[in-house]
């Protein structure tokens, strides 16, 4: 049999549920088989009760996992009416998650240096990375982008991870370099020498840090997002167009060779 | 719980919608899928299809709508990755059933030809004339009495196994009577329903392609209403599609004259779905004093 997803269903409590950022929110459940499986990269995929008209479920990236607590951390964007109706839960409630599912991040062996670049609500699953790199010995930079300085979220965890630096870039200039977080980027690849590039965010921002990337000898990863039915490898909804065809975020990815990537 | 789906034997009456439940192995870190009393596995034509690009999925309001495109690694690699663990599942009791994509009668006989040769586990097939998001076949030739006829013909010729037709949701009572004349042994009532979403800030359709085919709860009632069309217009056995969510919307196409009942949508939002329905069912079933689910189809009182 070819190998399933690695995703069981788990039920869940809410911790706590509460805004971080301007529009983000952090959710703390307890699922303690999850909390112990999960590695950095993976998702999880979220029912939401309270709308009889909305059954999928929502999938999310993870920034903590505490396997002694049985503890799980997401960081969430109200983007919508279901990430609205998540942000209205309360601590106690219930729910199920199905998780971990996909690829997480595969930092090469022999790594000396890393940069980790995060734009938006796609800054969470490089927290869970950056805490990895840390247990490894392993140097690290970030560079961050947000749309103003109510919404960037990490710098601090970052920061008290170890990281070498941690520059922010924001469209409005509130905080941190005026312009995109390409800029710093480049200035990061053109100043050091970097064996891995970790990248998630608007696709836009992944294509253009790929090329830099790419250009400058690194390779790169990236944490592609689609709409998804199932989360498991089964509706074929998730699809990331790619140098090898057409691959499911969901069993692929969401982690994927940034190399590889056709359409971001 | 036994059923005889045109010649499929199944051990109940829960069977799966293609492109729902994958290869069937997909499901099993959730459920033990042999419980089941059919699995019908996505679509598959002789070549390697890529689909259509992203976005393929929209949620709507009671369900989903997707453009998937029928992506499919042919029936070659498909029988090489999936055939040991489906022909496993068949020594397990419970049929499989394989749906065959095409483009045209060509491509549909081609495709059955090497299920036929590469399958020989498979219980019958599924003949999809009805997918709404492929520029030609699917619900391009299905849509007529005509068109879905010279498919069944066509696919006649090739095999005596069970031949199941996937039906598209328009004119069903006509083409139901014009697929039983060609030898159909049994017909799956219904496809999703072509729909559309547009993004009014951004003026696009939500979906790559302009429309997209509709599912879950919001197409149930139409389906039933379509399920009892074919069940008082044809003789051979129907399998309800369409929006089971519930035991009880299960046992609602089975009172309009199914014969088997395919979960779909159902499967993306609960992995174990497929399992509690029958459950359900079963419950339905005794509490409304029968021995034999058999007894109740078509015994909507109206």
């Amino acid at each position: 049999m070819p190998q399933p997803s690695s995703a069981r269903l788990h039920e869940f409590r809410i911790v706590s549920n509460d805004k971080i950022a301007d529009g983000i929110f952090s959710l703390v459940i307890e699922a303690p088989a999850l909390a112990a499986a999960i590695k950095p990269g993976q998702f999880m995929n979220f029912e939401v009760p309270g709308n009889a008209m909305s059954l999928l479920r929502i999938p999310l990236s993870y920034a903590r996992a505490d396997a002694e607590a049985g503890t799980v951390e997401v960081w969430y964007a109200v983007v919508g009416e279901g990430t609205e109706r998540l942000s209205h839960m309360l601590p106690g409630e219930t729910s199920t998650v199905l998780g971990p599912g996909g690829h997480g991040w595969s930092v090469p062996a022999d790594c000396s240096r890393v940069l980790l670049v995060g734009g938006g609500i796609g800054v969470p699953p490089l927290v869970p990375l950056a805490e990895q790199l840390k247990r490894d010995g392993i140097a690290f930079d970030v560079r961050i982008g947000a749309k103003t300085a109510s919404t960037c979220v990490g710098v601090e965890h970052f920061e008290a991870l170890g990281a070498s630096s941690v520059s922010v870039a924001t469209d409005d200039g509130s905080q941190g370099h005026h312009g995109f977080v390409t800029d710093l980027v480049a200035d990061a690849l053109a100043g050091a020498s970097y064996d891995y590039v970790a990248t998630c965010g608007p696709g836009v921002m992944m294509e253009k840090t790929a090329g830099l990337a790419l250009d400058a000898g690194a390779y790169c990863e990236a944490s592609l997002e689609r709409m998804m039915s199932c989360g498991f490898g089964a509706c074929s909804t998730c699809n990331v167009e790619t140098t090898e065809g057409m691959q499911g975020a969901c069993m692929c990815g969401p982690v994927f060779d940034a190399s590889k990537v056709v359409v971001w | 719980m036994a059923v005889d789906f045109g010649g499929i034997k199944m051990r109940n009456p829960i069977n799966t919608a293609a492109g729902t439940f994958g290869q069937g192995w997909q499901f099993e870190p959730f459920i033990d899928v042999s419980e089941l009393g059919a699995i019908t596995t996505k679509g598959c034509a002789a070549e390697p299809w890529p689909g259509n690009p992203a976005p393929r999925m929209c949620e709507i309001p009671g369900g989903m709508m997707n453009s998937v495109g029928l992506q499919n690694p042919g029936v070659p690699a498909f029988a090489e990755e999936s055939g040991p663990y489906l022909a496993e599942l068949t020594d397990k009791g419970t049929q499989v059933i394989c749906q065959v994509a095409g483009h045209s009668t060509e491509e549909y006989v081609r495709a059955l030809e090497l299920f036929c040769e590469l399958c020989p586990w498979a219980a019958g097939f599924e003949i999809n004339v009805s997918c709404p998001n492929i520029a030609a076949g699917g619900a391009a030739c299905g849509s007529t009495p005509d068109g879905a006829a010279e498919v069944m013909r066509a696919c006649r010729k090739v095999t005596d196994k069970p031949l199941i037709v996937k039906m598209a949701p328009v004119r069903v009572a006509e083409i139901a009577r014009a697929l039983e004349a060609e030898g159909a042994d049994g017909l799956s009532v219904i496809n999703s329903i072509s729909g559309m979403a547009i993004d009014v800030h951004t003026r696009r359709s939500r979906l790559s392609k302009p429309t997209g085919g509709m599912s879950g709860p919001l197409c149930h009632h139409i389906a039933v209403r379509m399920v009892w069309e074919v069940a008082n217009a044809v003789k051979i056995p129907v399998n309800g599609v369409g929006g089971v969510m519930t035991g009880e919307d299960a046992a609602e196409f089975i009172l309009a004259g199914a014969t088997c009942v395919s979960v779909g949508m159902a499967n993306f939002v609960d992995p174990t779905a497929s399992v509690r329905i029958l459950r359900e069912l079963e419950e339905w079933a005794a509490s409304q004093g029968v021995s034999d689910i058999n007894e109740l189809r078509g015994a909507v009182i109206c």
